[in-house]
């Protein structure tokens, strides 16, 4: 309940703010919404587990989206950007259709 | 690496009862498994499961709840995709408008390159309509003039009108890859004509100059660097009498008769042709060859 609040809310904020992101930034704003979905989903299925963490959550949230970035960076500078965004979207891919299969099970016992 | 090696919660093995034996320590799952294994085992983050243990075993907390924090990095997670959205399609806009700009110049300098096109042939027959009237104003100038519209037929530069023959060919039958004319047949008829003592030809329309090629540019037939398509129809001014029986006997006439006995390409000669005329070469400059300063000191 609260997290979809907090999600619309979010949201909301981001259209009505419509805040600019800087252009040594730009790059690396898709890889970071790809990590944070992993952090989401993998919350989400812990509180279908019934044993979620708000620090747990925040924790992983925030070291997600930092280190996909990191590392994206690291590639922009060695010159195989393009091929570690890659690796990384394809890790996170993963992980999220895991968890989402999780979820699933979770939700309609199937 | 396979991935069902044993793992920490297997027994010892049993088949070495004697003494303590010194087992080494089992290795973790991210050393024994599959990279992809171990990814698809540990898609949830194990902090969970681990901080679940910790305050089980403490008793405390209520877990499973998100709180208010969680609230803020949801809110923080809406944002970012929201942006992440909104950056996408603004960029997508941008790059949009940068291609529609860049379309919009391209058009813009077709349009001033036909106008220049333009303005280049009026300029031309401007100079031409002056260098006539001037000319003609004298005896030496016309007979610089007449001189000049001679130079001018045989070179190509003024159009040319005469008896002579008309030769209309084309490609043999379609599913026939050998019956198509090639820029080789089209070069060996203009030699036959010119053996065969044309004074003038033209190809589709294109004048054939000392310094026009017929060659194969990316499957079709170029002339004077414009392009060309079948049919062909060949003008060549000459002795109406002789040309056509003169042409067939020369290797060009040969090389056709026998393309049209071998691969029914089409090959047809009309020598009754009283008044032809053939255009003038649209360009004819010369870059490099030019009239010696001191003609007595030639060879």
């Amino acid at each position: 309940m609260i997290a979809g609040l907090g999600l619309v809310l979010g949201v909301l904020l981001g259209l009505i703010l419509q805040p600019s992101v800087p252009v040594w930034l730009q790059p690396y704003l898709p890889i970071a919404v790809v990590a944070a979905l992993d952090a989401v989903f993998g919350a989400l299925r812990a509180f279908l587990d019934g044993i979620f963490d708000d620090k747990v959550f925040v924790v992983s949230f925030v070291s997600n989206v930092l280190i996909a970035g990191m590392i994206v960076y690291l590639g922009d500078q060695l010159g195989v950007g393009g091929q570690l965004s890659t690796g990384v979207i394809v890790v996170l891919g993963i992980r999220i259709f895991s968890n989402v299969a999780a979820i699933r099970r979770h939700l309609f016992h199937a | 690496m396979p991935a069902d090696l044993p793992t920490a919660d297997e027994p010892d093995r049993p088949d070495r009862p004697d003494g303590p034996v010194r087992q080494p320590p089992q290795p973790p799952p991210a050393a024994v498994m599959g990279l992809l294994n171990y990814i698809t085992a540990t898609s949830m983050d194990e902090d969970y499961a681990h901080v679940s243990r910790r305050e089980g075993s403490r008793g405390n907390g209520r877990p499973g709840a998100p709180g208010r924090v969680a609230l803020i990095v949801l809110a923080a997670f809406g944002i970012l995709v929201a942006t992440a959205a909104l950056q996408t399609s603004r960029s997508a806009d941008a790059t949009r408008t940068s291609h529609d700009e860049l379309v919009k110049q391209v058009l813009a300098r077709k349009a001033q390159l036909a106008d220049r096109r333009e303005l280049v042939d009026g300029l031309t027959s401007e100079v031409r309509t002056l260098e006539t009237e001037s000319l003609d104003a004298t005896v030496d100038g016309r007979a610089v003039q007449s001189r000049l519209d001679d130079v001018g037929v045989i070179t190509g530069a003024e159009a040319a009108r005469g008896p002579g023959v008309r030769i209309e060919v084309d490609d043999g039958p379609e599913e026939d890859a050998k019956a198509e004319v090639l820029d080789v047949d089209l070069q060996k008829m203009v030699n036959g004509l010119w053996l065969a003592g044309a004074e003038g030809i033209s190809i589709n329309g294109q004048r054939v100059t000392n310094l026009t090629a017929v060659r194969l540019a990316s499957a079709s037939i170029t002339v004077n660097f414009a392009r060309i398509s079948p049919p062909y129809t060949v003008l060549a001014i000459g002795d109406p009498d002789t040309l056509a029986s003169r042409f067939v006997e020369t290797p060009g006439g040969q090389w056709w008769l026998d393309l049209q006995a071998l691969y029914g390409v089409k090959f047809e000669i009309d020598s009754s042709e009283e008044n032809l005329t053939l255009p003038a070469a649209d360009r004819l400059e010369l870059r490099y060859a030019h009239i010696p300063d001191d003609p007595e000191s030639l060879p």
